[in-house]
């Protein structure tokens, strides 16, 4: 008896638990629904989030965001004006042997005085001045000085104490060297006044000290874009003392006093981490009122006064947080296939961006003696090549892969909105769909003449079949792709990358063909055409182009000191990349992202970005206040 | 239970720890000639100057500069410090860290599906049992065939669709605060009880189905035995016979298949945690092999083998304790 | 053994478990072999596809998908292969390799029962699902890699089961004449003694076959089969993943589950009816009664567990051997 009654006891506990449970179930009371103050939430997906906020550390997931949020570089880079606009720095200007700025009239850099000067073998770099806004502060009141841009690129050059996080902050284009071996400084390439500036012949007044430096870079172009867009200065007071050859940056076994450091960021840039309400699911930033930089009416530049960015594992999840009002906004983009969930929503906003990331066919069409096969060495036919790219039809693989939500690339690799590099004569494949079918059937005709049942051309009695790497999700695109080259008789079939297919099929050539993404822009020809089309070693450069004349274009393309000079050869570059047929163009997808409008409005989007963006945040307005 | 039958038993499981390491350290080694190469950080947009830097550096701190035979000692060595290794994760977690964090989220999914499935199982099978023949022991034998062939997870998604999105009784989707905004508040504490409904639900039907299945034949097995009969026949009443004769016996195997449900507790909800992305242990793993993260990923197989050689160890020396007839270490053979 | 299997399978048919499980299997196995006349639409020509997310209506009984617009339908009646495929496979792999062991660790005895059995204690404890992500991570993801792996861990159960039943058949008369007429050790093992177990050879294939199709679905759910195969268990992942919840669609979920539910009952049934055959004795299947516990919390933990258990969990085990 006394059992039947424990029995029930039981029962009765469970059910009370799940009483409990159901309690309040209307599906979780997050924050979000009765919050009323302007903090923004912002849905990220992702694996994890960062545990340490050191700016070096990484290239993954959120970390980028947070740390250029947190900290700041010395300018940065506005695609659409194609200029750099102040940050860190209030000024800056190319400086001639004299130590005058080499400016035009209206104040832009005089490229052609720029190469007079220093085209010539007789300089070995070129220095320019900087200025930085004597308003600009540390998150802890600390007046940002040139102490710090000194200590932050020294440090970064001294792989000794920067590990490969120096690495990340890319400072090749410095001319100030530490020998790796001794770990001494070999070469000074950073100039301030209390470092030999004015010995040096680069004058700093004495009111200046504290604002004004100088860096020695290489003579080419593309130097400043990396020193003053990408590496994020360091406060030297928080990290000098704590940092030396025992205790280097990105060790495995940090100090505490590093780790401390790493947690707990003090950064120059418009926020500022808050370190309570951060989690490994959450981590918020706080708008700093002392920011420097505030819009033209003087108020804060940013909109928002708290930045709450949540972890979601999944885009589902994210999409479904977003629908209930959990979300303001997603830091993603979202696939096509979602449109129609938005359709009835009043209160949020789809936003379609025109994208500026192409998927290319990349044809392996050099491959090394060694991983010769009879595909690939079909491939080595320029001509065979130019048929199967006017076999791809952009505007069929837009409508079908994308749901129309794309557009084309020319075969320029450059889009026409991209004015300044864009260069119409590199669109050599022209014509209807059916003409190019045609062509590229009257080319194959001369090569390959015989078919099989299936319609299938034949090389010496077997099949012309090509395997295309590509990951899950490229899988439908080469479908696709599958039946227009089915049009001109080649088979292509899909084959799985695997985990690191970089090193395990692309590096070595040990592929036939694979998707690629390629985005080339002003800011990163220098580095992208180099890795795309001349590099032969673990680049990107997969099916391995090899040309002579073009490897001697790119070179002068980066290292002339004319801007309009560099415009042109790029122009001229993309005509022969055209005329490569390696990397053929499928498609630029769209941007879709969404974002909720019923506490802020005032979403904008520009090329290739998501609703979350600097230029929202700049421009959001409240609903409620 | 001697003692030497003990310790005979825990060295024995030692030596098969020692070969699960030794194991455990050569599978990251397999296929690749520089076993490095699995440690490199992803990419990214970096140049081929920086990468190679960053490749030294990272044969340096993962020690791959030395030969296979030293790296395998000081693997042991970092073992025995109870270092698991250090995840690839920005900001180096030590893998012991991240393990601590998440076994206890994964528990109060396991241990609560098998606390209920053991609870209502036991009573419902052993009442099905004893009235044989009648409405509850067909039910449990339809439901087990059902629950056997649906899998987990497809009941897992179906709830998921009804109760979380369509009806809403429930979140949809683990509230992704869950873990850090936990502090053991009456909020807090109902927060976790309705974001872990719907997994334990999921779960719960299969484990409450399965032991009752499992008592009710134990139970009639050993009520079919001599000993029974003469108990009935002594007059003792119905419930002292079920309870004190004939249950007694019937845990036995109960006990032990929940012994072996134990090392399960850890490793086994991957696919439901997945679902409803809940942060325990099953989506650490799902993670560390999405961004290749080797010394996370062999850290959690080290966990996981320690942890079910440890259960299957305790199981053992307990079934010895309770069936004396079972000879010692024969238990399982 | 051609009588044998004349009877087993007249008998299998008469047993009204046997004969549902017999038919829906035949019925699946109709439809992974003549997929391509049965399916409305052929899943993998890109031709033709539709409009993605379509509802269920005439020309799609079961709707479309939302990420690439294929006929679920369809999708449906392919993934049949797979998951027969993978299971059948599975389970003769696991049966060949189980008896084998338990044949040499019962009858060799000594040594090699030693070594096979604390082989066998390796195998239970390094955790299976865990296992195959990291080997499926390092050598690729195919459904080959999944039956080896299955193969290799699935054999540790039967070996245990058929070793203690060798171990009566051992000391019977016919087997203690063989020896002293001076067959050899490999005669009489597959002789003399392999019929024996025989039925508990096909019994277990049936069975593991019925576990292993859930684990298969569980795996490809995880994205560890291949990716361009269709299975159910894949297609239950794209669904998750595309935003069928989100969307509402649950034909895109329940068709597959449908599919998995039928392929495992059908074979379980039949592994069922073998067993009440062989064990007249336990009229409710008890020897897989563990085998159902776990194989809904923890697929492949818990099938290899059970098959364990079946040595252990029972008091008469060697009375049950026995008798058939």
């Amino acid at each position: 008896m006394s059992s039947r009654i424990v029995c029930k006891r039981i029962l009765a506990l469970m059910l009370c638990v799940c009483c409990l449970a159901l309690t309040g179930c209307s599906g979780g009371n997050y924050a979000r629904r009765t919050d009323n103050s302007r903090t923004l939430y912002i849905g990220v997906v992702g694996s994890s989030f960062p545990v340490s906020y050191m700016p070096w550390f990484s290239r993954d997931g959120i970390a980028p965001t947070i740390s250029s949020m947190v900290f700041s570089t010395l300018l940065s880079y506005d695609e659409e004006s194609a200029t750099y606009q102040p940050a860190l720095a209030k000024e800056w200007c190319y400086v001639d042997r004299e130590g005058n700025p080499i400016v035009t009239e209206d104040g832009q850099v005089d490229y052609d005085k720029l190469e007079s000067e220093y085209s010539g073998r007789d300089t070995q770099c070129i220095p320019i001045r900087f200025k930085l806004d004597e308003n600009a502060t540390w998150s802890d009141g600390t007046k940002v000085t040139v102490e710090d841009i000194y200590f932050t690129f020294d440090l970064a050059a001294n792989q000794k104490l920067s590990n490969h996080a120096g690495a990340l902050a890319w400072v090749n284009d410095l001319m100030h060297k530490y020998d790796s071996n001794t770990g001494k400084l070999r070469r000074q390439g950073i100039y301030t006044y209390d470092t030999g500036a004015n010995e040096k012949g680069y004058y700093i007044a004495e009111e200046d000290r504290d604002t004004v430096f100088y860096l020695e870079t290489n003579k080419v172009l593309g130097a400043i874009t990396s020193l003053v867009s990408t590496v994020l200065i360091l406060p030297k007071h928080q990290y000098a003392d704590i940092i030396s050859l025992d205790n280097p940056l990105y060790s495995t076994a940090p100090s505490d006093e590093l780790r401390h450091a790493y947690e707990n960021p003090i950064g120059c840039g418009a926020w500022v981490l808050d370190t309570e309400k951060t989690s490994g699911q959450e981590i918020v930033l706080r708008r700093r009122d002392d920011y420097h930089i505030t819009a033209e009416d003087g108020s804060a530049l940013y909109k928002a006064d708290a930045l709450s960015f949540i972890l979601y594992q999944d885009i589902n999840v994210a999409i479904y947080a977003l629908k209930k009002g959990h979300l303001d906004v997603l830091d993603s983009s979202i696939s096509a296939n979602y449109a129609g969930l938005f359709s009835d929503e009043k209160e949020i906003a789809l936003f379609s961006a025109p994208g500026t990331y192409a998927q290319c066919l990349v044809l392996n069409m050099n491959p090394t003696e060694d991983r010769m096969t009879e595909e690939r060495r079909m491939l080595t036919n320029p001509d065979f090549r130019r048929a199967i790219a006017l076999a791809v039809d952009q505007e069929d693989m837009i409508l079908n892969v994308l749901g129309g939500r794309g557009q084309a690339m020319p075969s320029g690799l450059i889009l026409p909105s991209n004015e300044d590099l864009y260069n119409p004569d590199a669109n050599i494949i022209t014509g209807t769909a059916k003409e190019r079918v045609e062509e590229a059937n009257a080319i194959l005709d001369t090569l390959y003449p015989e078919k099989d049942k299936d319609g299938y051309r034949l090389n010496g009695g077997k099949r012309v079949s090509f395997e295309v790497l590509g990951s899950p999700g490229e899988q439908e695109a080469i479908s696709f792709l599958q039946v227009l080259l089915q049009r001109v008789g080649i088979e292509i079939k899909y084959a799985a990358k695997g985990n690191s297919p970089e090193t395990t099929y692309l590096y070595g050539g040990n592929f036939d063909m694979t998707i690629q993404g390629v985005i080339f822009s002003a800011g990163n020809v220098d580095i992208m055409f180099n890795s795309h089309f001349v590099s032969l070693s673990r680049s990107s450069n997969y099916g391995r182009l090899n040309n002579k004349e073009l490897n001697q274009t790119i070179n002068k393309m980066r290292t002339t000191l004319n801007q309009n000079t560099k415009y042109d050869l790029v122009k001229e570059i993309s005509t022969v990349i055209a005329q490569q047929y390696y990397k053929l163009p499928l498609y630029v997808s769209d941007t879709l992202s969404i974002a909720r409008t019923d506490r802020c409005q005032g979403w904008v989007v520009s090329e290739g970005a998501t609703a979350f963006n600097m230029d929202s945040l700049e421009n959001l307005t409240w609903v409620n206040h | 239970m001697g003692k030497g039958y003990v310790i005979k038993r825990i060295l024995y499981t030692i030596f098969i720890f020692f070969i699960v390491i030794t194991l455990n350290f050569f599978i990251p080694r397999i296929g690749v000639e520089d076993p490095a190469e699995r440690y490199y950080p992803a990419q990214g947009n970096m140049t081929d100057i920086e990468y190679d830097i960053i490749k030294q550096l990272t044969r340096e701190q993962y020690g791959f500069d030395v030969s296979t035979f030293q790296q395998y000692l000081r693997y042991l060595n970092q073992l025995l410090h109870g270092d698991l290794g250090t995840s690839l994760q920005a900001g180096s977690p030590k893998v012991i860290d991240l393990i601590a964090e998440r076994v206890p989220w994964t528990l109060v999914l396991s241990a609560s599906t098998m606390l209920i499935g053991v609870v209502f199982g036991i009573l419902i099978g052993a009442y099905a049992a004893w009235r044989r023949g009648g409405w509850l022991d067909n039910a449990v034998l339809s439901a087990s065939t059902i629950t056997t062939a649906l899998p987990g997870f497809f009941l897992a998604l179906l709830f998921s669709l009804y109760m979380g999105f369509e009806w809403e009784w429930f979140p949809a989707y683990t509230d992704p605060n869950l873990v850090s905004s936990f502090d053991w508040s009456w909020e807090a504490i109902s927060n976790v009880l309705q974001n872990a409904a719907l997994p334990i639900l999921a779960t719960a039907i299969g484990s409450i189905v399965g032991y009752a299945q499992s008592t009710r034949n134990s139970v009639i097995s050993v009520a079919d035995e001599d000993f029974i009969t003469t108990a009935r026949a002594k007059g003792l009443s119905n419930n002292t016979v079920l309870y004190k004769h004939v249950l007694r016996n019937a845990m036995l195997p109960i006990v032990t298949s929940l012994g072996m449900s134990i090392s399960g507790l850890i490793g086994g909800s991957v696919v439901i945690e997945q679902i409803f992305n809940w942060n325990g242990m099953g989506t650490l793993f799902l993670n560390a092999n999405n961004t290749n993260d080797y010394p996370l990923m062999m850290g959690i197989m080290i966990f996981l083998s320690g942890f079910a050689l440890l259960a299957n160890l305790v199981t053992d020396l307990c079934y010895s304790l309770l069936d004396p007839r079972v000879k010692l270490g024969g238990a399982r053979r | 053994m051609k009588k044998q299997s004349n009877n087993f399978f007249l008998r299998l048919w008469r047993h009204p478990k046997g004969r549902t499980g017999i038919i829906i299997a035949m019925l699946l196995v109709f439809c992974a072999v003549f997929a391509a006349y049965l399916a409305p639409y052929d899943p993998y020509d890109v031709t033709q596809r539709a409009e993605k997310g379509l509802s269920p209506s005439w020309s799609h009984p079961l709707g479309t998908t939302i990420t690439t617009g294929q006929d679920i339908f369809s999708m449906l009646i392919y993934g049949t292969r797979v998951s027969l495929i993978v299971g059948l496979v599975t389970g003769i792999c696991t049966a060949f390799l189980g008896a084998l062991m338990g044949l040499l660790a019962g009858y060799v005895g000594g040594f090699v029962d030693s070594l096979i059995m604390r082989i066998v204690d390796i195998m239970l404890v390094i955790p299976t699902l865990p296992l195959t992500i990291v080997l499926t991570n390092i050598f690729g993801k195919s459904y080959f890699m999944i039956i080896f792996i299955f193969t290799v861990f699935g054999w540790t159960g039967l070996a245990r089961v058929i070793r203690s039943q060798v171990l009566v058949l051992k000391n019977s008369n016919y087997v203690k004449a063989a020896e002293l007429a001076g067959a050899s050790r490999w005669h009489i093992m597959f002789r003399h003694i392999l019929p024996g177990v025989t039925h508990l050879l096909i019994m277990s294939t049936a069975l593991t076959s019925a576990g292993i199709m859930v684990a298969e679905a569980g795996l490809s759910f995880l994205g560890l089969g291949d990716p361009t195969a269709i299975s159910w268990g894949k297609m239950l992942a794209d669904a998750q993943s595309g935003g069928a919840l989100l969307f509402g669609h649950w034909w895109w979920i329940i068709a597959p589950g449908i599919g998995i539910f039928l392929s495992v009952f059908s074979f379980m049934r039949i592994g069922l009816a073998l067993e009440e055959m062989f064990n007249p004795r336990m009229k409710q299947g008890a020897g897989v009664r563990k085998l159902f516990k776990s194989l809904n919390n923890t697929y492949i933990q818990g099938i290899f567990d059970e098959m364990n258990e079946d040595a252990a969990g029972k008091p008469a085990d060697g009375k049950e051997a026995a008798k058939a």
